[in-house]
């Protein structure tokens, strides 16, 4: 069986080498990047020996979310970018056939975001871009953001959804790494509800977002936002049709850590919009992904590849 | 078939009163009502609606906004006791239409215990509605466990109820996701602080009822389950899914699949009936819609609409 994970991040190794030799790196040390976890720091030879023991034949890649820095100087936010996203081509042009990528942008500047985002598709060859949920607090129904959706419409780009900074949650519970476990999930439902009530998915309608975690909460707690809609007109304001029917605009990664999670999540978006992500290498993963959705109970054999390798095939040309 | 509401509010008619009259209630400065006119509406009105409904019994509890923990305990303690006799008077008055959840000053634990155990076992009410949070502090917080130990031995119940902001208004304000949304995050995080917190083990009969089905919890328990399994909470001894089963529920889904996995991860002798009357976010026909659900047995219909909290209140004799 195919597979390809498009939830797999990696930490730059330029950024590494400068900052293990005691360097900044765009005004980034040591303390970034989650160099505590031994697997940041490997190779993409190593990276390639790990999949290969997981099953898994290609990782589209993308710069871990530490990265995004939208709270920098834009030409900062943009060098590091840069950077990494190069670092990231060069991994796809060495292995051709088991990598692929997505970049990161300066979402603090739509401009510089969408300059960013042509390069990294249009010259590089990268598949879209992974933002997170806000950026410096702002959702992306903010009118500002719109001309990052329509370039990435217009270029066919993939937009992944993964938290960076302080998720929902946090500032309340900061135990128990519920700013994880809960915190990421809500602020991928609140993504979810930006773009939905936000009225971006009416006005483009080709834009493909991905929200990783499975869209978090999106899918479970549809039925308070319909009624939401049903009941209050300041949830109507851009959208005539309640907030269940753009479920299937998006696409989902099936990194839900349950399985009766993840069947309702087929059930309610379709099983075209579920795709296989991972979260390598980060400790909650999905330790034996592939092993994992082949073996749950509940999912035919057809559902089982689409969300393997069909849909993402389908979707990034690979 | 017989049904009781665990979620159901009322507005205090002394409160109402003094803002009619232009006068301070507990601290309160008088202002203009703004709410829904069933909240005006006499104990009879509101049994007409219940009857038309096919609500037998509410349990009623005083609205979230009473909560006030902000302000001074013992101005809220005050305020709390007219609260409490008040939503006891309607129990006296009509008592196989209506039992009562308190509301208590969590801003000041000793004066906690004390309101609930006055409601409880002087009153006949039968526990209390208490927020996600206290000024910022989650249940967890070593100060609370006190009253967990005394709500256990007198049997009481908690019904938690979001207050005020939820988590989500500071990420975003619009389309009413900070009650769409927030509400459900905030009963997340709510059952993460009682389990991961070790509240549930230090308390085992310890009886919590999450309000909107338990918001996002039993979806979401996958990846607590994970934190779990790597090492992130080595301070309970079962993963968090293994919780579940120690606390209750409201059927406030407003989806059928929602409150099917509620019961499968859960069990359904954790399920109750839970409307939100009379609030805009409500079960419009609540017991209609129980009934209508296909792909709930009819054992499991009866569980829900009355059997569970009949258990759980120890008012068989009502029936």
């Amino acid at each position: 069986m195919r597979s390809i994970d498009i939830h797999a991040h990696s930490t730059p190794q330029c950024f590494q080498r400068a900052v293990l030799a005691g360097n900044d790196w765009h005004g980034m040390t040591s303390a970034d990047g989650e160099l505590f976890n031994p697997r940041n720091a490997w190779t993409p030879e190593q990276r390639i020996a790990d999949m290969n023991s997981l099953g898994v034949d290609i990782q589209v890649v993308s710069t871990s979310p530490g990265f995004y820095q939208y709270d920098k100087d834009v030409a900062v936010t943009t060098a590091i970018a840069r950077d990494s996203n190069d670092e990231i081509r060069q991994m796809t042009m060495d292995y051709p056939d088991r990598l692929a990528g997505l970049a990161i942008i300066p979402m603090q500047d739509a401009a510089a975001a969408v300059a960013e985002l042509d390069r990294a598709v249009n010259q590089l060859g990268l598949k879209g871009a992974m933002i997170g949920d806000q950026v410096n607090g702002k959702t992306f129904d903010e009118p500002e953001f719109f001309p990052v959706w329509k370039a990435a419409e217009q270029m066919g780009a993939l937009i992944f959804i993964h938290q960076g900074g302080q998720t929902i949650g946090a500032e309340r519970q900061p135990r128990y790494h519920v700013r994880n476990t809960v915190g990421n999930p809500s602020d991928r439902a609140v993504t979810f509800a930006a773009f939905t009530f936000g009225g971006i998915m009416d006005k483009c309608p080709d834009l493909k977002v991905i929200l990783a975690h499975g869209g978090g909460y999106a899918c479970f707690g549809i039925g308070r936002m319909d009624r939401g809609w049903q009941v209050r007109s300041e949830a109507r304001v851009n959208i005539n049709r309640p907030p269940s029917e753009y479920l299937g605009r998006f696409y989902y990664d099936c990194l839900t850590h349950s399985e009766p999670a993840l069947r309702m999540l087929i059930d309610y978006v379709g099983i075209e919009r579920v795709v296989l992500g991972t979260d390598w290498p980060a400790d909650l993963r999905i330790d034996w992904p592939v092993s994992w959705v082949m073996g749950l109970a509940s999912l035919t054999l057809e559902e089982k590849e689409a969300i393997l390798w069909k849909n993402l095939e389908n979707m990034l040309g690979l | 078939m017989r049904s009781i509401d665990i979620h159901a509010h009322v507005t205090p008619q002394s409160y109402i009163s003094a803002m009619k009259e232009n006068r301070v209630w507990h601290s309160l400065q008088p202002e203009p009502l703004d709410m829904e006119p069933q909240l005006e509406w006499t104990p009879d009105q509101r049994i007409q609606d219940m009857n038309s409904l096919g609500v037998d019994v509410q349990v009623a509890s005083t609205g979230a906004q009473f909560y006030n923990y902000g302000r001074d305990a013992d101005v809220i303690a005050a305020m709390h006791r007219e609260c409490n006799d008040e939503v006891h008077q309607m129990t006296i008055d009509h008592p196989d239409r209506f039992k009562g959840l308190a509301q208590i000053p969590m801003q000041d634990v000793d004066k906690a215990i004390a309101e609930l155990d006055r409601c409880v076992n002087q009153l006949g009410m039968v526990g209390a509605m208490i927020d996600d949070k206290v000024n910022g502090k989650t249940f967890d917080e070593p100060e609370f466990l006190p009253l967990w130990k005394a709500a256990e031995q007198m049997g009481a119940v908690f019904l938690i109820h979001q207050g005020g902001g939820t988590l989500v208004g500071p990420r975003s304000g619009n389309y009413h996701l900070p009650n769409t949304i927030g509400n459900l995050v905030d009963r997340a995080v709510t059952f993460a602080s009682f389990v991961m917190g070790g509240v549930m083990d230090a308390c085992p009969d310890l009886k919590i009822c999450l309000a909107h089905g338990g918001g996002y919890t039993c979806y979401g328990v996958g990846r607590m389950d994970r934190s779990w399994d790597v090492g992130r909470l080595p301070q309970i001894p079962q993963p968090p899914s293994a919780y579940l089963n120690r606390f209750y529920y409201d059927c406030l889904t407003h989806s059928e699949s929602a409150l099917r996995m509620l019961i499968d991860m859960a069990g359904i002798d954790r399920v109750v009936f839970g409307t939100d009357w009379p609030f805009d976010m409500q079960i419009d026909w609540p017991v209609s819609w129980v009934l209508g659900l296909k792909s709930l047995t009819q054992d499991e219909k009866e569980a829900i609409l009355y059997k569970n909290l009949e258990k759980l209140l120890g008012i068989e004799d009502l029936a």
